[in-house]
Protein backbone atom coordinates (compact mmCIF):
# COMPACT_ATOMS: atom_id res chain seq x y z
CA UNK A 1 0.00 0.00 0.00
CA UNK A 2 1.44 3.42 -0.95
CA UNK A 3 0.87 6.10 1.60
CA UNK A 4 0.79 9.85 1.59
CA UNK A 5 2.91 11.11 4.51
CA UNK A 6 1.11 14.45 4.82
CA UNK A 7 -2.29 12.77 4.77
CA UNK A 8 -1.20 10.35 7.47
CA UNK A 9 0.24 13.17 9.61
CA UNK A 10 -2.87 15.28 9.18
CA UNK A 11 -5.17 12.52 10.30
CA UNK A 12 -3.45 11.72 13.60
CA UNK A 13 -5.94 13.66 15.76
CA UNK A 14 -8.97 11.91 14.25
CA UNK A 15 -7.32 8.51 14.53
CA UNK A 16 -6.35 9.02 18.16
CA UNK A 17 -9.78 10.29 19.17
CA UNK A 18 -11.46 7.42 17.35
CA UNK A 19 -9.23 4.77 18.87
CA UNK A 20 -9.37 6.12 22.42
CA UNK A 21 -13.12 6.67 21.97
CA UNK A 22 -13.49 2.88 21.74
CA UNK A 23 -11.60 2.22 24.98
CA UNK A 24 -9.03 4.00 27.21
CA UNK A 25 -5.49 3.24 26.06
CA UNK A 26 -1.87 4.06 26.88
CA UNK A 27 0.76 5.28 24.43
CA UNK A 28 2.44 2.02 23.49
CA UNK A 29 -0.92 0.27 23.14
CA UNK A 30 -2.12 3.03 20.79
CA UNK A 31 0.92 2.61 18.51
CA UNK A 32 0.34 -1.13 18.34
CA UNK A 33 -3.41 -0.83 17.78
CA UNK A 34 -2.96 1.71 14.99
CA UNK A 35 -0.45 -0.51 13.29
CA UNK A 36 -2.47 -3.70 13.68
CA UNK A 37 -5.85 -2.29 12.73
CA UNK A 38 -4.49 -0.54 9.63
CA UNK A 39 -2.39 -3.59 8.67
CA UNK A 40 0.81 -1.60 9.00
CA UNK A 41 -0.38 1.50 7.09
CA UNK A 42 -0.35 3.81 10.11
CA UNK A 43 3.12 3.43 11.56
CA UNK A 44 3.68 6.53 13.69
CA UNK A 45 7.01 7.43 15.18
CA UNK A 46 6.57 7.23 18.95
CA UNK A 47 8.12 10.65 19.34
CA UNK A 48 5.27 12.13 17.27
CA UNK A 49 2.55 10.31 19.15
CA UNK A 50 3.15 11.71 22.63
CA UNK A 51 3.14 15.40 21.66
CA UNK A 52 -0.10 14.71 19.74
CA UNK A 53 -1.67 13.00 22.77
CA UNK A 54 -0.62 15.85 25.05
CA UNK A 55 -1.92 18.43 22.58
CA UNK A 56 -5.34 16.74 22.56
CA UNK A 57 -5.22 16.54 26.33
CA UNK A 58 -4.41 20.24 26.63
CA UNK A 59 -7.31 21.02 24.31
CA UNK A 60 -9.59 19.09 26.68
CA UNK A 61 -10.43 16.29 24.21
CA UNK A 62 -8.56 13.63 26.19
CA UNK A 63 -7.80 13.11 29.87
CA UNK A 64 -4.66 11.23 30.96
CA UNK A 65 -4.69 9.20 34.14
CA UNK A 66 -2.04 6.98 35.73
CA UNK A 67 -3.51 3.54 36.35
CA UNK A 68 -1.96 0.30 37.55
CA UNK A 69 -1.88 -2.64 35.14
CA UNK A 70 -2.16 -6.34 35.97
CA UNK A 71 1.62 -6.57 36.29
CA UNK A 72 1.55 -3.85 38.94
CA UNK A 73 3.21 -1.29 36.71
CA UNK A 74 1.72 2.16 36.21
CA UNK A 75 0.74 3.39 32.77
CA UNK A 76 -0.80 6.62 31.67
CA UNK A 77 -4.18 5.78 30.16
CA UNK A 78 -5.93 8.28 27.93
CA UNK A 79 -9.71 8.63 28.19
CA UNK A 80 -11.90 10.55 25.78
CA UNK A 81 -13.82 13.44 27.35
CA UNK A 82 -17.31 14.67 26.42
CA UNK A 83 -15.71 17.54 24.52
CA UNK A 84 -13.55 14.98 22.70
CA UNK A 85 -16.63 12.92 21.81
CA UNK A 86 -18.24 16.01 20.30
CA UNK A 87 -15.17 16.76 18.20
CA UNK A 88 -14.93 13.13 17.13
CA UNK A 89 -18.51 13.27 15.83
CA UNK A 90 -17.69 16.42 13.87
CA UNK A 91 -14.57 14.82 12.42
CA UNK A 92 -16.53 11.69 11.45
CA UNK A 93 -19.12 13.81 9.63
CA UNK A 94 -16.38 15.81 7.87
CA UNK A 95 -14.67 12.61 6.82
CA UNK A 96 -17.91 11.09 5.45
CA UNK A 97 -18.61 14.25 3.41
CA UNK A 98 -15.02 14.39 2.15
CA UNK A 99 -15.03 10.71 1.21
CA UNK A 100 -18.33 10.84 -0.66
CA UNK A 101 -17.24 14.01 -2.52
CA UNK A 102 -13.90 12.43 -3.41
CA UNK A 103 -15.63 9.24 -4.60
CA UNK A 104 -17.88 11.23 -6.86
CA UNK A 105 -14.87 12.70 -8.62
CA UNK A 106 -12.07 10.21 -8.32
CA UNK A 107 -13.74 6.84 -8.92
CA UNK A 108 -13.56 5.61 -12.53
CA UNK A 109 -16.86 5.86 -14.40
CA UNK A 110 -18.34 2.43 -14.96
CA UNK A 111 -20.28 1.96 -18.15
CA UNK B 1 21.72 -0.25 29.08
CA UNK B 2 20.64 1.79 32.07
CA UNK B 3 23.33 4.34 31.29
CA UNK B 4 22.09 4.85 27.72
CA UNK B 5 18.49 5.20 28.88
CA UNK B 6 19.59 7.65 31.57
CA UNK B 7 21.44 9.69 28.98
CA UNK B 8 18.39 9.83 26.72
CA UNK B 9 16.02 10.86 29.53
CA UNK B 10 18.52 13.38 30.88
CA UNK B 11 18.84 14.95 27.46
CA UNK B 12 15.06 15.06 27.19
CA UNK B 13 14.81 16.76 30.58
CA UNK B 14 17.44 19.32 29.63
CA UNK B 15 15.54 20.30 26.49
CA UNK B 16 12.03 20.16 27.91
CA UNK B 17 12.27 23.35 30.01
CA UNK B 18 8.75 23.05 31.34
CA UNK B 19 7.18 23.08 34.74
CA UNK B 20 9.07 20.39 36.76
CA UNK B 21 5.79 18.56 37.52
CA UNK B 22 5.01 18.29 33.77
CA UNK B 23 8.59 17.30 33.02
CA UNK B 24 8.40 14.41 35.46
CA UNK B 25 5.06 13.29 34.00
CA UNK B 26 6.43 13.29 30.45
CA UNK B 27 9.62 11.49 31.45
CA UNK B 28 7.72 8.90 33.46
CA UNK B 29 5.37 8.25 30.55
CA UNK B 30 8.17 7.88 28.01
CA UNK B 31 10.09 5.66 30.40
CA UNK B 32 7.07 3.34 30.67
CA UNK B 33 6.83 3.35 26.88
CA UNK B 34 10.51 2.45 26.48
CA UNK B 35 10.12 -0.42 28.97
CA UNK B 36 7.12 -1.81 27.06
CA UNK B 37 8.79 -1.46 23.71
CA UNK B 38 12.08 -3.00 24.88
CA UNK B 39 10.28 -5.88 26.54
CA UNK B 40 8.46 -6.72 23.33
CA UNK B 41 11.61 -6.52 21.26
CA UNK B 42 13.45 -8.75 23.74
CA UNK B 43 10.58 -11.25 23.65
CA UNK B 44 10.99 -11.29 19.88
CA UNK B 45 14.61 -12.39 20.42
CA UNK B 46 16.60 -9.15 20.31
CA UNK B 47 19.41 -8.70 22.87
CA UNK B 48 18.77 -6.09 25.58
CA UNK B 49 21.15 -3.42 24.25
CA UNK B 50 19.92 -3.75 20.66
CA UNK B 51 16.31 -3.63 21.84
CA UNK B 52 16.96 -0.36 23.66
CA UNK B 53 18.81 1.12 20.72
CA UNK B 54 15.96 0.27 18.36
CA UNK B 55 13.42 1.64 20.79
CA UNK B 56 15.25 4.95 21.26
CA UNK B 57 15.64 5.30 17.51
CA UNK B 58 11.88 4.80 17.20
CA UNK B 59 11.24 7.58 19.69
CA UNK B 60 13.43 10.01 17.78
CA UNK B 61 15.88 12.58 19.03
CA UNK B 62 15.17 13.80 22.59
CA UNK B 63 15.62 17.36 21.35
CA UNK B 64 12.81 16.97 18.79
CA UNK B 65 10.45 15.27 21.26
CA UNK B 66 11.20 17.99 23.83
CA UNK B 67 10.62 20.78 21.29
CA UNK B 68 7.27 19.34 20.26
CA UNK B 69 6.22 18.98 23.91
CA UNK B 70 7.39 22.52 24.65
CA UNK B 71 5.35 23.88 21.76
CA UNK B 72 2.31 21.94 22.95
CA UNK B 73 2.37 23.26 26.49
CA UNK B 74 3.91 26.68 26.35
CA UNK B 75 1.75 28.50 23.85
CA UNK B 76 -0.59 30.74 25.81
CA UNK B 77 -4.10 31.77 24.84
CA UNK B 78 -5.01 35.30 23.74
CA UNK B 79 -6.56 35.89 27.18
CA UNK B 80 -3.27 34.94 28.85
CA UNK B 81 -1.37 37.16 26.42
CA UNK B 82 -3.64 40.10 27.26
CA UNK B 83 -3.36 39.44 30.97
CA UNK B 84 0.45 39.33 30.74
CA UNK B 85 0.51 42.58 28.76
CA UNK B 86 -1.95 44.39 31.07
CA UNK B 87 0.55 45.80 33.63
CA UNK B 88 2.64 47.29 30.80
CA UNK B 89 -0.49 48.71 29.17
CA UNK B 90 -1.59 50.23 32.49
CA UNK B 91 1.71 52.07 32.81
CA UNK B 92 1.58 53.11 29.16
CA UNK B 93 -1.84 54.70 29.83
CA UNK B 94 -0.70 56.34 33.08
CA UNK B 95 2.26 57.99 31.34
CA UNK B 96 0.35 58.84 28.15
CA UNK B 97 -2.40 60.61 30.13
CA UNK B 98 0.10 62.06 32.65
CA UNK B 99 -1.80 60.48 35.53
CA UNK B 100 1.52 59.65 37.17
CA UNK B 101 1.63 63.24 38.48
CA UNK B 102 -1.30 62.43 40.76
CA UNK B 103 0.36 61.30 43.98
CA UNK B 104 -2.43 58.81 44.76
CA UNK B 105 -2.39 56.91 41.48
CA UNK B 106 0.96 55.11 41.70
CA UNK B 107 0.54 53.69 45.25
CA UNK B 108 -2.95 52.45 44.38
CA UNK B 109 -1.59 50.90 41.19
CA UNK B 110 1.20 49.12 43.03
CA UNK B 111 -1.21 47.76 45.63
CA UNK B 112 -3.45 46.36 42.87
CA UNK B 113 -0.43 44.92 41.05
CA UNK B 114 0.90 43.33 44.24
CA UNK B 115 -2.55 41.84 44.92
CA UNK B 116 -2.74 40.31 41.43
CA UNK B 117 0.85 39.04 41.67
CA UNK B 118 0.09 37.38 45.02
CA UNK B 119 -3.05 35.84 43.55
CA UNK B 120 -1.04 34.40 40.64
CA UNK B 121 1.71 33.21 42.98
CA UNK B 122 -0.80 31.28 45.10
CA UNK B 123 -2.63 29.83 42.10
CA UNK B 124 0.04 27.77 40.37
CA UNK B 125 2.30 30.62 39.19
CA UNK B 126 0.82 30.84 35.66
CA UNK B 127 2.84 32.40 32.86
CA UNK B 128 0.93 35.69 32.92
CA UNK B 129 2.19 36.22 36.48
CA UNK B 130 5.76 37.21 35.53
CA UNK B 131 5.18 40.78 34.32
CA UNK B 132 2.95 41.45 37.34
CA UNK B 133 5.64 40.10 39.61
CA UNK B 134 8.16 42.38 37.96
CA UNK B 135 6.10 45.51 38.72
CA UNK B 136 5.32 44.40 42.26
CA UNK B 137 9.09 44.26 42.87
CA UNK B 138 9.64 47.66 41.30
CA UNK B 139 9.01 49.72 44.50
CA UNK B 140 11.82 47.79 46.24
CA UNK B 141 14.26 48.70 43.46
CA UNK B 142 12.98 52.27 43.18
CA UNK B 143 13.41 52.73 46.95
CA UNK B 144 17.09 51.74 46.57
CA UNK B 145 17.60 54.32 43.82
CA UNK B 146 15.81 56.99 45.91
CA UNK B 147 18.00 56.19 48.94
CA UNK B 148 21.09 56.95 46.86
CA UNK B 149 19.97 60.57 46.70
CA UNK B 150 20.09 60.93 50.50
CA UNK B 151 23.13 62.52 52.24
CA UNK B 152 26.45 60.72 51.84
CA UNK B 153 26.29 58.37 54.86
CA UNK B 154 22.87 57.04 53.88
CA UNK B 155 23.94 56.64 50.29
CA UNK B 156 26.94 54.57 51.39
CA UNK B 157 24.78 52.49 53.74
CA UNK B 158 22.39 51.88 50.86
CA UNK B 159 25.26 50.79 48.62
CA UNK B 160 26.71 48.55 51.33
CA UNK B 161 23.55 46.87 52.65
CA UNK B 162 20.29 47.68 50.89
CA UNK B 163 21.37 47.12 47.29
CA UNK B 164 23.19 43.78 47.95
CA UNK B 165 20.12 42.60 49.88
CA UNK B 166 17.78 43.59 47.03
CA UNK B 167 20.08 41.95 44.47
CA UNK B 168 20.13 38.76 46.52
CA UNK B 169 16.34 38.78 46.81
CA UNK B 170 15.88 39.37 43.06
CA UNK B 171 18.41 36.64 42.22
CA UNK B 172 16.62 34.25 44.58
CA UNK B 173 13.27 34.80 42.84
CA UNK B 174 14.78 34.72 39.36
CA UNK B 175 16.64 31.44 39.99
CA UNK B 176 13.46 29.94 41.44
CA UNK B 177 11.68 30.57 38.13
CA UNK B 178 14.66 29.55 36.01
CA UNK B 179 14.18 26.00 37.23
CA UNK B 180 10.90 26.11 35.36
CA UNK B 181 11.92 27.94 32.20
CA UNK B 182 14.54 30.65 31.94
CA UNK B 183 12.70 32.35 29.12
CA UNK B 184 9.83 33.17 31.49
CA UNK B 185 12.15 34.76 34.00
CA UNK B 186 12.96 37.20 31.19
CA UNK B 187 9.40 38.47 31.36
CA UNK B 188 10.12 39.39 34.95
CA UNK B 189 13.52 40.98 34.32
CA UNK B 190 12.76 42.70 31.04
CA UNK B 191 10.90 45.80 32.32
CA UNK B 192 14.13 46.67 34.12
CA UNK B 193 15.58 47.43 30.69
CA UNK B 194 13.11 50.32 30.33
CA UNK B 195 14.07 51.56 33.79
CA UNK B 196 17.78 51.49 32.90
CA UNK B 197 16.95 53.37 29.71
CA UNK B 198 15.31 56.21 31.67
CA UNK B 199 18.23 56.45 34.09
CA UNK B 200 20.60 56.67 31.16
CA UNK B 201 18.48 59.32 29.46
CA UNK B 202 18.26 61.30 32.72
CA UNK B 203 21.97 60.99 33.50
CA UNK B 204 23.23 63.55 31.04
CA UNK B 205 25.96 64.69 33.44
CA UNK B 206 28.42 62.51 35.37
CA UNK B 207 27.12 61.37 38.76
CA UNK B 208 23.62 60.38 39.75
CA UNK B 209 20.90 60.76 37.12
CA UNK B 210 18.96 63.99 37.34
CA UNK B 211 15.44 62.66 37.96
CA UNK B 212 13.63 66.00 38.03
CA UNK B 213 9.87 66.25 37.58
CA UNK B 214 10.41 68.35 34.44
CA UNK B 215 12.52 65.56 32.92
CA UNK B 216 9.91 62.96 33.83
CA UNK B 217 7.19 65.20 32.39
CA UNK B 218 8.94 65.75 29.07
CA UNK B 219 9.97 62.13 28.83
CA UNK B 220 6.45 60.82 29.65
CA UNK B 221 5.25 60.23 26.03
CA UNK B 222 8.43 58.27 25.32
CA UNK B 223 8.03 56.33 28.55
CA UNK B 224 4.50 55.49 27.48
CA UNK B 225 5.81 54.27 24.12
CA UNK B 226 8.39 52.12 25.91
CA UNK B 227 5.66 50.45 27.97
CA UNK B 228 3.60 49.92 24.83
CA UNK B 229 6.56 48.16 23.18
CA UNK B 230 6.91 45.98 26.29
CA UNK B 231 3.18 45.14 26.22
CA UNK B 232 3.25 44.11 22.56
CA UNK B 233 6.41 42.03 22.93
CA UNK B 234 5.08 40.24 26.03
CA UNK B 235 1.76 39.44 24.31
CA UNK B 236 3.65 38.06 21.31
CA UNK B 237 5.95 36.11 23.61
CA UNK B 238 2.98 34.35 25.22
CA UNK B 239 1.30 33.59 21.88
CA UNK B 240 4.36 32.37 19.96
CA UNK B 241 5.13 28.67 20.10
CA UNK B 242 8.78 28.48 19.11
CA UNK B 243 11.22 29.39 21.82
CA UNK B 244 13.72 31.05 19.45
CA UNK B 245 10.98 33.32 18.09
CA UNK B 246 10.07 34.33 21.63
CA UNK B 247 13.64 35.26 22.47
CA UNK B 248 13.98 37.08 19.13
CA UNK B 249 10.83 39.09 19.95
CA UNK B 250 12.25 40.24 23.27
CA UNK B 251 15.64 41.01 21.70
CA UNK B 252 13.96 43.12 19.00
CA UNK B 253 11.88 44.99 21.55
CA UNK B 254 15.11 45.62 23.52
CA UNK B 255 16.61 47.29 20.45
CA UNK B 256 13.42 49.34 19.92
CA UNK B 257 13.43 50.46 23.58
CA UNK B 258 17.07 51.52 23.25
CA UNK B 259 16.24 53.47 20.10
CA UNK B 260 13.30 55.20 21.81
CA UNK B 261 15.54 56.16 24.74
CA UNK B 262 18.23 57.61 22.48
CA UNK B 263 15.72 59.54 20.38
CA UNK B 264 14.04 60.91 23.50
CA UNK B 265 17.20 62.01 25.29
CA UNK B 266 18.61 64.17 22.40
CA UNK B 267 22.09 64.08 23.94
CA UNK B 268 22.94 60.40 23.85
CA UNK B 269 24.84 59.16 20.83
CA UNK B 270 25.65 55.96 19.00
CA UNK B 271 27.99 54.70 21.72
CA UNK B 272 25.22 55.00 24.32
CA UNK B 273 22.82 53.23 21.97
CA UNK B 274 25.22 50.32 21.47
CA UNK B 275 25.93 50.20 25.21
CA UNK B 276 22.23 50.13 26.06
CA UNK B 277 21.49 47.45 23.46
CA UNK B 278 24.36 45.33 24.85
CA UNK B 279 23.08 45.80 28.38
CA UNK B 280 19.53 44.85 27.44
CA UNK B 281 20.71 41.83 25.46
CA UNK B 282 22.74 40.71 28.45
CA UNK B 283 19.40 40.50 30.29
CA UNK B 284 18.51 37.81 27.76
CA UNK B 285 21.76 35.91 28.09
CA UNK B 286 22.33 35.91 31.85
CA UNK B 287 19.20 33.85 32.70
CA UNK B 288 20.09 31.31 29.98
CA UNK B 289 23.60 30.98 31.40
CA UNK B 290 22.45 30.67 35.02
CA UNK B 291 19.77 28.15 34.06
CA UNK B 292 22.39 25.86 32.52
CA UNK B 293 24.27 25.93 35.82
CA UNK B 294 21.09 25.28 37.82
CA UNK B 295 19.96 22.41 35.58
CA UNK B 296 23.38 20.78 35.57
CA UNK B 297 22.79 19.87 39.20
CA UNK B 298 19.47 18.16 38.47
CA UNK B 299 19.60 14.70 36.95
CA UNK B 300 17.23 11.92 36.05
CA UNK B 301 18.00 8.78 38.01
CA UNK B 302 16.27 5.51 37.15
Amino acid sequence: MRKQTELVKGSIDSLLLCLIGQQPMYGYQIIKELEDKSQGYFKYKEGTLYPALHRLEKAGFLAGKWEPTTGGRQRRYYHITNKGKGILEQKRAQWRDFLSAMNMIIQPVTA
Amino acid sequence: MKQELNRYLQSLKTHLTMDPAFENEVIRELEAHIEDSCQELQNAGLPEDQALEKCLTGLGSPKTVARQMYETYNQGTWQQALLAATPHLLFAIIFALKWWIDINILPIMFIIILGIALYGWRHGKPYWLFPWLSYSLFPIVAAGVALLYLPAVWAWLTLAFYIPLVLWFLSFITIKFMRRDWSYSLLMLFPASAFIGWLLAAGQKPGFPNLKISFMYNFAPWTSLTFLVLAISVALFIRLRQRWLRIATLATSGVVISLVTILASNQLGLASFIGLVMLILSFLLIPAFVERKVRRNQSVII
